[in-house]
């Protein structure tokens, strides 16, 4: 009995050093991120390495600011993720209401071939969508960044899903009360929904803000850049100036963290409706 | 259904009321409305089927169409013209080609050791990088689903964090850490005794630091989903097992495993597909050296495609990725679906 005890008290023990070292691994990267971004770049290749922050951050702010255009490429990036998200959820949401709330002919296998796409890797479509933006002209545009994925497979499976829920009667007894077909969908749909669209947002959000290979491919102006790449434009330079690369890459990553922070539990629910649901 | 439940009513000679309610029950089952405006629904999907069929659909159609053509040049004839009234139309065709049939295929297949060589190392990363995160992954979800652990929250999304770093930011983070000569990872292995790695200074380095790098962004994800899909077991089973006298292993191994079967399937596949298209860590931590141990299949598409200009080739290189990773997870969800 007494060695049951003490074999329990021991795995707790193991459990908690586990996610401990764990958590202390994720970490490293980040922190190191923080103090490579704050020391000046001479005590870079100092040996030992310095491990606490300094207090140089806005100078190499300001010389990674002399060196690409952070600010623009910051703005640049914002504009492209926050109208590509706002498109993505209208286009989603509309159609999703029609697969969750309406009856309608070929509705089971327009939905179904919409899923099907999803296992298509995104790599697939670069070279044709390369070819088409360029023969429209549309190259360096952010509309050639925002458009080709604003409607999202993912999307649309995650709005159905979600909007099944919508009790039928509450839409019945608005109609009873005069509202058009169009404000049922954006007078009750939408509202109710509220946590839904949230959750899809955070993703849709998070995609563009992260995308590399598409924009690399089509935005070939430095002007148009966005974050990740001004990024990689640092890194591709002959000589690496890494104090710059991590004042940039810190910056890119704050407003991120600040909204996985306080939304994460939106996040979680996303990708959870995306993987467990049946 | 409401005709059935009509007749019954009408039979038991039952009040209005309840003949009213019967009907809305029966409604309420088949869960649709139906709209007031015919063709109202397809008004509201159409938005989204005209850019998934321009964006999407034909771009599918076109790679496997360009994959049996050789690229020459951007084309500038016509088309189609179509005329509405005064509005005229036209469209042009998007690139000038040659036909080559399947000689691109041939080639592949045959011939080309780089491609060879970058699916060896896609191959690689997926061998050992799927399996170590997914153990990795269900341990942690195991920990943090048990009774006793504290401050739950806060572990899932320290360990979650990572997600949400971008993909080229996370990669420059790494490019750094593993740097041969001032990384923070050769500075603490010297420090407890260890000889410095040639991370991105050799073949073996190079794909084991792609492999940590992958592991260490995708790992809370994984996680997240693992610990929901433990949450779904029933806790009698677990009181059963116990009560037969299981161990902590037999209790993994006969309840939680089979139970979680379905969401373990899906990590797995997803993992498989994330890593067949790795693109950005090679990209900016290697730069798929030293000497292109560390190409990946997309970054060979990438450098035929706009460096070298072979669309056609990399659109049959594209072809042939879709065929092995749908062909993977075929054989995985067939495998891990049933017993």
């Amino acid at each position: 009995m007494r060695s049951q005890e003490r074999d329990e008290a021991l795995w707790k023990f193991g459990s908690y050093i586990f996610l401990l070292t764990l958590v202390v691994l994720v970490m490293i990267p980040l922190y190191w991120m923080i103090v490579a971004a704050t020391i000046p770049q001479s005590e870079f290749f100092s040996w030992p390495p310095r491990l606490i922050p300094g207090a140089h951050w806005l100078e190499n702010f300001r010389a990674l600011q002399e060196n690409v255009d952070f600010v623009n490429s910051m703005q640049n990036s914002i504009i492209i993720a926050v109208s590509y998200t706002i498109l993505s959820l209208i286009l989603c949401s509309m159609a999703g209401f029609a697969f969750a709330k309406y009856e309608f002919r070929f509705k089971e296998p327009l939905f179904y071939f919409i899923l099907a796409t999803l296992v298509l890797p995104i790599q697939l479509l670069i070279i044709p969508l390369y070819l088409l933006i360029t023969q429209i002209g549309w190259t360096n545009s952010f509309l050639a960044v925002i458009l080709p994925w604003a409607a999202n497979p993912l999307g649309i499976f995650l709005m159905r899903q979600n909007m099944k829920a919508i009790p039928d009667s509450l839409l019945e007894s608005a109609r009873m009360d005069g509202a058009t077909e169009f404000q049922l969908y954006y007078k009750i749909a939408l509202p109710t929904m509220l946590p839904s669209l949230a959750a899809l947002s955070i993703i849709l959000f998070l995609n563009q803000w992260q995308a590399f290979l598409y924009p690399l491919v089509v935005l070939q102006d430095p002007e148009v850049y966005t974050i990740p790449l001004a990024l990689a434009d640092l890194v591709d330079q002959q000589r690496v100036y890494f104090d710059q690369i991590m004042v940039a890459t810190s910056l890119a990553v704050t407003p991120i963290f600040v909204v996985f922070l306080t939304m994460q539990q939106y996040f979680i629910k996303g990708i959870l409706s995306g993987a467990v649901k049946e | 259904m409401v005709r059935t439940a009509i007749q019954s009513t009408v039979r038991t000679s039952r009040t209005y009321r309840q003949l009213a309610d019967r009907i809305r029950y029966a409604r309420q089952d088949v869960s649709e409305i139906v709209p007031t405006i015919p063709g109202l629904p397809y008004a509201y999907i159409s938005p989204f089927f005209i850019l998934f069929g321009i964006f999407l659909l034909f771009p599918t159609a076109y790679t496997l169409y360009l994959s049996f053509f050789s690229y020459v040049g951007v084309s500038n004839d016509i088309l189609l013209t179509i005329t509405l009234g005064p509005l005229e139309i036209t469209i042009p065709t998007i690139a000038n080609l040659e036909f080559v049939g399947l000689s691109h295929y041939e080639r592949l297949i045959f011939r080309d050791s780089l491609f060879h060589r970058s699916l060896f190392n896609t191959a690689f990363i997926f061998f050992v990088q799927v399996p170590l995160m997914v153990t990795l992954g269900l341990a942690t979800a195991l920990v943090l689903d048990s009774k006793f652990i504290r401050a739950k929250g806060l572990f899932r999304t320290l360990i979650a964090l990572p997600v949400a770093t971008g993909l080229v930011a996370y990669s420059t983070i790494f490019l750094l850490l593993f740097n041969d000569q001032v990384g923070l990872v050769n500075y603490l292995l010297t420090q407890v005794g260890f000889s410095p790695v040639a991370w991105l200074g050799s073949a073996w380095g190079a794909r084991m630091t792609l492999v940590i790098a992958v592991t260490w962004r995708w790992l809370g994800y994984n996680t997240i989903i693992l610990l929901a899909g433990l949450q779904t077991v029933a806790q009698p089973l677990y009181e059963a097992a116990e009560i037969d006298g299981a161990t902590r292993w037999q209790k993994f191994r006969y309840v939680t495993l089979p139970q979680i079967r379905p969401v373990l399937l899906f990590v797995v596949v997803s993992s498989t597909i994330g890593t067949f298209q790795i693109f950005s860590e090679p990209y900016i931590i290697t730069g798929g050296g030293p000497s292109n141990a560390t190409i990946t299949v997309v970054q060979y598409i990438y450098n035929q495609a706009f460096l070298q200009l072979n669309l056609g080739y990399a659109s049959a290189v594209s072809v042939l990725l879709v065929i092995i990773v749908s062909a993977m997870s075929i054989v995985q969800i067939k495998y891990g679906g049933e017993k």
